[in-house]
């Protein structure tokens, strides 16, 4: 049978579970702009009924727990182009700083080149000029001096990457140990079948950190996450957290490993992926060929000098110092400064301009590499080109990508002050009427007891 | 379905892409090129780097054709003075020949055949830029000293080289005939003629006068036909001049078709990205403030 002391009972369990909705409510508002916050929920079940006889009696409202509204599957799938789009951004801000070298048709490389040759072919309309021999070596020095700071500049890009390796190293090390003290929380919790609520969103958000830093593989145990490098390495498992070193490596670059092992070149993706793959792949290749332009030219410049006799009747000599290997763009120099030493006459007169054309065939032919001079550089110019656009292409399409995928999560765990507004007024409504309820129980308890007191015994 | 209320970030990025595109358009417009940074069109930035060098190279040849320009006028108003010179050896020739002339005539005719012999040489010494032009390659000792002693009358210090300069890509001008070729050579040579009639007055025999104004004769149009060399070479370079100038203006076209901006295209662009952004201000700043709570009490 029903009692008023079941329904003061229910009204009493109403009026809790009203708070504890406008408290996920008041939370939700709270932190609508908080980032990484999924929106909560609270998750109400009616209270187990009491039967007798043919009578079942409902038992009430209960607030079983406040659930965070999240979908795991999306969060991983944001980290992953997390990853990708810094990775992106940070090769193409580098590949910025290096196309600007190759950026102006009038100066630099190229037109020292076409400067050079220029000179050479002024020489052979009076090849005994001094002023026009001058012209030559000043043209020389010049395309020598380009060649050095081109490459000094790349090297300067160069080792700013690798100040930037450290620097990602020791944030992925901060990032790791936060991670690893809340993933023992989460863990514990989750082992009890509590939902972390909070605590959950704030070790995806540090995930997301750390993705943005390098690829992170997320693997789900009972004890929380374990979270691994792209190739297994791994940086947290339970409560723990195991941090990456960084070590000297060969030419001064920074390598990176852990527990003794280097990975520098297993790692990918992130800000660390960006710069590890500038830094030892982008970079390295062009430095390669600038050197091998300088090389192969400066080695046909002088053969062709070697050919003909200079003003003095000898045999020429080299024009620029002998230089290959890494480094030869950075070295190239001019081996004479005396004018008179260019070799233009091909008899060992002085009026004889002969050699000048075996000189200025070097313009035009094919280097060892394939290609001549200017169009090796035109190629080095297409390809900084190439790299910067496709950085910048990837740049776009994962923010694009990231975008969309940040919106499905929003549009699943964001706070809209809307809904939030509208269940604050049905918990509102709700929390009044059991108010009301307890307020109804209890004037009726009063006629229950008032009802004693009215009666007198009759006579 | 539920839409994400926090649509911010997205709109942000947005505006983002048309600041860029505003600061691109601004960019192209200040500078009139598209192609900025290599990675505006890395193939026409590749391609402009070769034009630019073959503009410069172009400028060069026209530079070299301008240079070679004066040194052939040089030559050819030194061989025309030759032929004038000749001519009046010719004449003094003639006038040696008649039998009526006393010795004393004859001795004062040769000196003056010996007048132009040294002036002939001091014409094949002519220079140009302080180079003799008739050296062949020996350009800095002159070519011609007068030495009674030789046959021709003369010494010959330079060479018999030839210099050439590419005044075109792929196309050369040879720049010079060495004097061997000009004032000594098989067909007719100046020197030695001049040095026979020499011999010939001051010898007082008008037979030999006469045949050595006769090889003075075939000497003087020898060297007219040398001379069509260097009139040859001086249309040449003319020829060539235009064609430069009309390269320079085609490799300007193509760099402006590779590498400029069009601006008009650009100025449109620039004008929807500015609708675009006041638009989407516009919306934001009617949205934003928009909730149910703006309705409650």
């Amino acid at each position: 049978m029903g009692s008023l002391s079941s329904s003061m009972w229910i009204a009493a369990q109403a009026l809790g579970a009203d708070q504890g909705a406008i408290d996920a409510t008041s939370n939700n508002i709270a932190n609508q702009n908080t980032p990484g916050y999924s929106r909560e929920v609270p998750v109400l079940n009616e209270g187990a009924p009491t039967v007798e006889g043919d009578v079942t009696y409902g038992g009430g409202v209960v607030l079983q727990q406040i659930q965070s509204v999240t979908d795991q599957l999306l969060q991983i799938q944001i980290s992953d182009q997390n990853q990708q789009q810094s990775s992106a951004q940070t090769q193409y801000n580098a590949l910025q700083q290096v196309q600007e070298l190759f950026s102006n048709p009038t100066s630099g490389i190229g037109a020292d080149f076409t400067s050079f040759f220029n000179s050479l072919s002024q020489l052979s309309t009076n090849p005994t000029s001094i002023p026009d021999r001058q012209t030559v070596l000043t043209a020389a020095q010049t395309l020598a001096t380009d060649f050095n700071s081109t490459e000094q500049n790349l090297d300067s890009i160069q080792s700013g990457l690798n100040q930037s390796v450290s620097q990602n190293v020791t944030q992925i090390n901060t990032l790791t140990a936060q991670i690893a003290q809340i993933n023992g929380q989460v863990g514990q919790m989750q082992q009890l079948g509590e939902d972390p609520g909070n605590l959950g969103d704030q070790e995806t958000a540090l995930i997301q950190q750390l993705s943005q830093l390098t690829n992170v593989n997320q693997i789900q145990t009972e004890n929380g996450l374990t979270l691994t490098t792209g190739n297994g390495t791994p940086l947290v498992v339970g409560d723990q957290s195991f941090a990456l070193q960084t070590t000297a490596g060969p030419n001064g670059m920074t390598d990176v490993s852990s527990q003794g092992q280097d990975i520098t070149s297993s790692l990918q993706g992130g800000q660390l992926g960006g710069n590890l793959q500038m830094r030892d792949t982008v970079i390295p290749g062009l430095l390669s060929q600038l050197d091998n332009l300088a090389s192969q030219f400066s080695t046909s410049v002088n053969a062709a000098q070697a050919t003909g006799y200079d003003m003095y009747g000898n045999a020429g000599q080299p024009l620029f110092t002998d230089t290959s290997g890494p480094g030869a763009a950075s070295n190239l120099t001019l081996a004479i400064t005396d004018p008179n030493l260019i070799a233009a006459s091909s008899d060992g007169t002085q009026g004889s301009n002969g050699n000048i054309a075996n000189l200025l065939a070097v313009q035009t032919a094919a280097l060892p590499s394939g290609e001549s001079p200017i169009d090796t550089y035109s190629s080095l110019v297409s390809q900084t080109g190439n790299l910067t656009d496709q950085a910048q292409a990837e740049v776009t399409a994962s923010t694009a990508s990231l975008n969309n995928l940040n919106n499905q999560l929003g549009s699943i765990s964001g706070v809209n002050l809307d809904e939030e507004t509208t269940n604050l007024m049905n918990y509102q409504r709700a929390y009044e009427a059991a108010a009301r309820v307890v307020t109804t129980v209890d004037e009726l308890t009063q006629s229950v007891l008032d009802m004693g007191s009215g009666v007198t015994a009759a006579p | 379905m539920r839409v994400n209320p926090n649509y911010t970030p997205e709109i942000l990025t947005d505006l983002g892409a048309i600041q860029t595109q505003e600061q691109t358009d601004t960019e192209e417009l200040a500078t009139g090129l598209r192609v900025i940074m290599p990675s505006d069109d890395p193939a026409a930035a590749a391609a402009d780097v070769q034009n630019q060098a073959l503009q410069s190279q172009t400028d060069q040849y026209l530079q070299n054709t301008n240079n070679l320009d004066g040194m052939l006028q040089t030559a050819d108003s030194a061989l025309s003075s030759v032929i004038t010179a000749l001519n009046q050896a010719i004449s003094l020739g003639v006038q040696g020949g008649n039998s009526d002339l006393t010795t004393a005539n004859q001795q004062e005719l040769a000196e003056q055949v010996q007048s132009i012999q040294s002036q002939i040489v001091q014409l094949a010494n002519t220079s140009y830029q302080g180079s003799y032009i008739f050296g062949g390659t020996a350009t800095q000792t002159a070519p011609y000293t007068l030495d009674a002693t030789q046959p021709d009358g003369v010494d010959y210090n330079g060479n018999n080289g030839v210099n050439s300069v590419e005044i075109a890509q792929g196309t050369s001008i040879q720049t010079n005939l060495p004097g061997s070729q000009v004032f000594q050579g098989a067909g007719g040579s100046v020197m030695g003629a001049l040095q026979q009639l020499v011999t010939a007055l001051q010898s007082g025999n008008t037979t030999s006068i006469g045949t050595a104004t006769t090889q003075v004769g075939t000497a003087l149009s020898y060297v007219s036909q040398q001379r069509v060399f260097y009139d040859s070479a001086v249309s040449q370079l003319n020829s060539n001049q235009s064609y430069l100038q009309q390269e320079q203006v085609n490799l300007q076209t193509q760099e402006t078709t590779l590498v400029g901006a069009d601006i008009p295209a650009v100025a449109t662009e620039l004008s929807q990205a500015q609708t675009a952004q006041s638009a989407t201000l516009a919306a934001l700043a009617q949205i934003i403030p928009q909730s149910l709570l703006n309705y409650l009490k």
